[in-house]
């Protein structure tokens, strides 16, 4: 198991060298120069040429890359283009920021599915099940931006419970995590329902019914647990859509972290920022898996990790 | 008169803002406007003399730029933009950026009691929904912009208050005079004619913003108004038939994706669908845009044929020289109609070095006459400011170029 982790945690090395060398080439790739959005409409050729240079951007791509790759080795994300400031700085506050949001949406997404999804299950085509399932298409189909409006429209405006944005206290992330993980919390009430289904046909739910267990107890004990690989690696694999979906959220939302950061970082073509942004998202995404894969092993201690 | 650090604002301060800003090598934005100094000397206490190394009338709006305490200068260096010392009715507390940024009363302020409220937060929201959602929770006192469309969700609000200013925004839509069909002034005036400016401010603007009349927006000093292009179908059809466009041509528009840059564009080509001119929108992410329209090597590289656009300037010389000056073709500038007349240039020029403000009024009144009736843009609109504010806000307001005014803010 041990074995396992630091081979899993080695290999991260090579993704994250193929990764930066994609992120550093396609972001040079669109169109747009930094240099003239920082310079301004107005500026002079003669300007924007002494802007070019103090950037460090008149230099060959490559030249570009080798500096980046030498400075993100030793630990260096660099500096922004846009404010000058170390990018570490800048993560600093704006990544607990979205480390909070993205885990209670997950929290959210994973509490709320499992319910609905056993509801469903257990009361397979009967109106509980109906509503649940209605939720779910609903939770998956509406866009997080308009879902966002209108939990700002009805909670903050009209009753007043919550802020309409900011990050001042825990308040702050209901109704933002709330809209994040919507369409993942659907995506799990529908998996958990299927799968919990499935599981309720094997033998040992027979089994255990013919002893005499309490359904309740047939449900929870047995048959979920045995449900769940499905599930947590849908989950696992749908953290991502929580990291891109950060990025509406946050700006509906108004909350400064890394969502609101990278869309910012794009349209102001702050190269290094946009590199840092991607690169973190890209390692955290990693991890969770990783993560997942451990689970597996909690879920099932059949299934081995050597290899 | 002291800075919030208490260094004393003296004629000496303000020497070493200007030396710093004319230094070419600190590599500053505000180089563009002081480059023009020479020298500046320190008369006494209160007085600077500063030379100039060429005649230049606009220096005088150009010297608006705020002077920063000298101490903090020599203490923070090139942190200065995030540890601002300066010497107004508030004072700079924090700024987490992307997040807020914080100021509070300066006790010491020359003018001591015109603003009355103790500490200002400034937080950007930029999704119009959340921001207009925070005005009407009292989470905002004061939220600008306040787009066109909302105005009508908060009319009747309780407590909320609605306020509307002229601004120095013009616009209008750019065309590639180097270009075939547009580098016929009768096409371009037909275009002028067939586009209904006032159903424009009505459809795209919600009927907040006045037809665009000059070149630029009656706030800014020597403003000569042209009067309209009056909306005149058979007109713009009789002046295609004379420039050999009888049966119209096809062309495309650009602008940003922004949706009332898109609501703008689809009216302007609904309109001269009409006059028998197919035009195609493609609307572009704003750095993209930029690329194509300012990132070209040569002038008759620019692939753009008209571009929706608009353009806050703060003097004449701002308003005329960098839009309509030859020497600011792109990519050396911003005249992006590739706009050339020498009475326009030499007026321009003129203008810029007469120190008499009847000499200059009458100089920028001929460029405003010339390159009106030559039609460079499609002359739209000016927009008005709108911003929306908690009933009990007094003294808060949005400058015509959208600053934020809070010298006497006060709650009632």
């Amino acid at each position: 198991m041990f074995r396992y982790i630091v081979k899993r945690l080695i290999e991260i090395i090579p993704i994250i060298f193929v990764v930066s060398l994609l992120i550093f080439f396609f972001i040079h790739l669109v169109p747009g120069d930094p240099v003239r959005l920082a310079a301004g409409k107005e500026a002079t050729l003669e300007e924007i040429e002494r802007v070019r240079q103090e950037l460090g951007l008149d230099k060959p791509l490559l030249t570009q890359y080798v500096n980046y790759m030498h400075n993100l080795l030793t630990g260096n994300l660099g500096h922004s283009l846009k404010t000058g400031l170390p990018i570490s700085d800048m993560f600093e506050n704006r990544f607990s920021v979205t480390m909070t949001l993205t885990f209670m949406s997950l929290g959210w997404a994973l509490v709320l599915g499992l319910l609905i999804g056993t509801i469903s299950a257990v009361f397979r085509n009967k109106w509980p099940d109906y509503v649940g399932m209605l939720t779910a298409i609903s939770g998956i189909s509406l866009p997080g931006f308009w879902l966002g409006l209108i939990l700002i429209q009805v909670f903050s405006v009209t009753l007043g419970w919550f802020p309409t944005g900011g990050v001042e206290s825990w308040k702050s992330y209901v109704l933002p995590s709330l809209t994040l993980g919507a369409g993942i919390m659907s995506m799990l009430a529908r998996f958990t329902r299927s799968s919990l289904l499935e599981t309720l046909k094997e033998d040992f739910i027979r089994t255990g019914r013919a002893k005499g267990l309490k359904e309740s107890v047939v449900v929870r004990k047995h048959a979920l647990k045995n449900s769940m690989i499905p599930v947590v690696t849908i989950a696992g694999l749908q953290f991502g859509f929580l990291l891109g979906g950060s990025v509406v959220v946050e700006t509906v939302f108004s909350i400064p972290g890394m969502g609101r950061l990278l869309i910012d970082s794009i349209a102001f073509r702050d190269y290094p920022v946009v590199q840092a942004v991607i690169l973190l998202f890209s390692l955290e995404f990693i991890l969770v898996n990783l993560l997942v894969d451990i689970l597996y092993k909690a879920l099932n201690p059949k299934i081995r990790y050597d290899s | 008169m002291k800075f919030h650090d208490g260094t004393p604002f003296n004629a000496e301060a303000v020497k070493i803002n200007f030396d710093r800003m004319s230094n070419k090598d600190n590599n500053l934005r505000a180089y563009r406007n002081y480059k023009y100094i020479k020298s500046t000397e320190v008369v006494d206490e209160h007085t600077v003399k500063v030379t100039l190394n060429q005649p230049f009338s606009a220096m005088i709006n150009k010297f608006t730029t705020g002077i920063i305490s000298p101490a903090a200068l020599e203490k923070y260096g090139k942190d200065i933009t995030k540890n601002p010392v300066g010497t107004g009715p508030y004072k700079f507390v924090e700024w987490v950026q992307g997040d807020h940024l914080t100021v509070e009363l300066n006790p010491d302020h020359w003018n001591k009691g015109a603003a009355k409220v103790g500490k200002i937060v400034y937080k950007p929201v930029p999704e119009n929904g959340s921001r207009v959602a925070m005005l009407k929770t009292g989470e905002a006192d004061v939220i600008y912009p306040l787009p066109e469309q909302q105005v009508e969700t908060l009319n009747g609000e309780e407590g909320v208050k609605v306020e509307r200013t002229p601004s120095t925004i013009t616009r209008y839509v750019s065309i590639n005079m180097l270009k075939k069909p547009f580098d016929d002034p009768r096409v371009r005036q037909a275009i002028n004619h067939a586009v209904d400016k006032d159903a424009f401010i009505k459809v795209v603007k919600s009927g907040y913003g006045t037809q665009l009349e000059s070149v630029m927006s009656p706030t800014i000093a020597h403003y000569a108004k042209q009067g309209a292009y009056e909306y005149n179908i058979d007109k713009a059809k009789q002046l295609l038939k004379e420039a050999g466009y009888e049966n119209g041509f096809t062309t495309d528009i650009w602008g940003n994706t922004n949706s009332d840059t898109m609501k703008g564009m689809q009216f302007i080509q609904q309109q001269l669908q009409k006059v028998g001119i197919t035009v195609e929108v493609k609307s572009m992410e704003e750095a993209t845009l930029s690329d194509e329209i300012y990132g070209i090597k040569s002038p008759e590289e620019a692939k753009m044929n008209m571009w929706y656009v608009s353009w806050s300037s703060a003097d004449p010389d701002n308003a005329m020289r960098s839009l309509f000056s030859s020497e600011n073709f792109p990519p050396a500038g911003a005249n992006t109609a590739f706009y050339k007349n020498d009475l326009v240039d030499q007026s321009i020029k003129e203008a810029t070095q007469s120190s008499d403000q009847d000499k200059q009024k009458q100089l920028y009144g001929v460029v405003q006459e010339n390159v009106f009736k030559d039609a460079p843009w499609i002359f739209l609109a000016v927009d008005e400011i709108l911003y929306g504010k908690r009933a009990n806000v007094n003294g808060v307001y949005i400058t015509p170029s959208g600053g934020i005014y809070v010298r006497e803010a006060a709650f009632q």
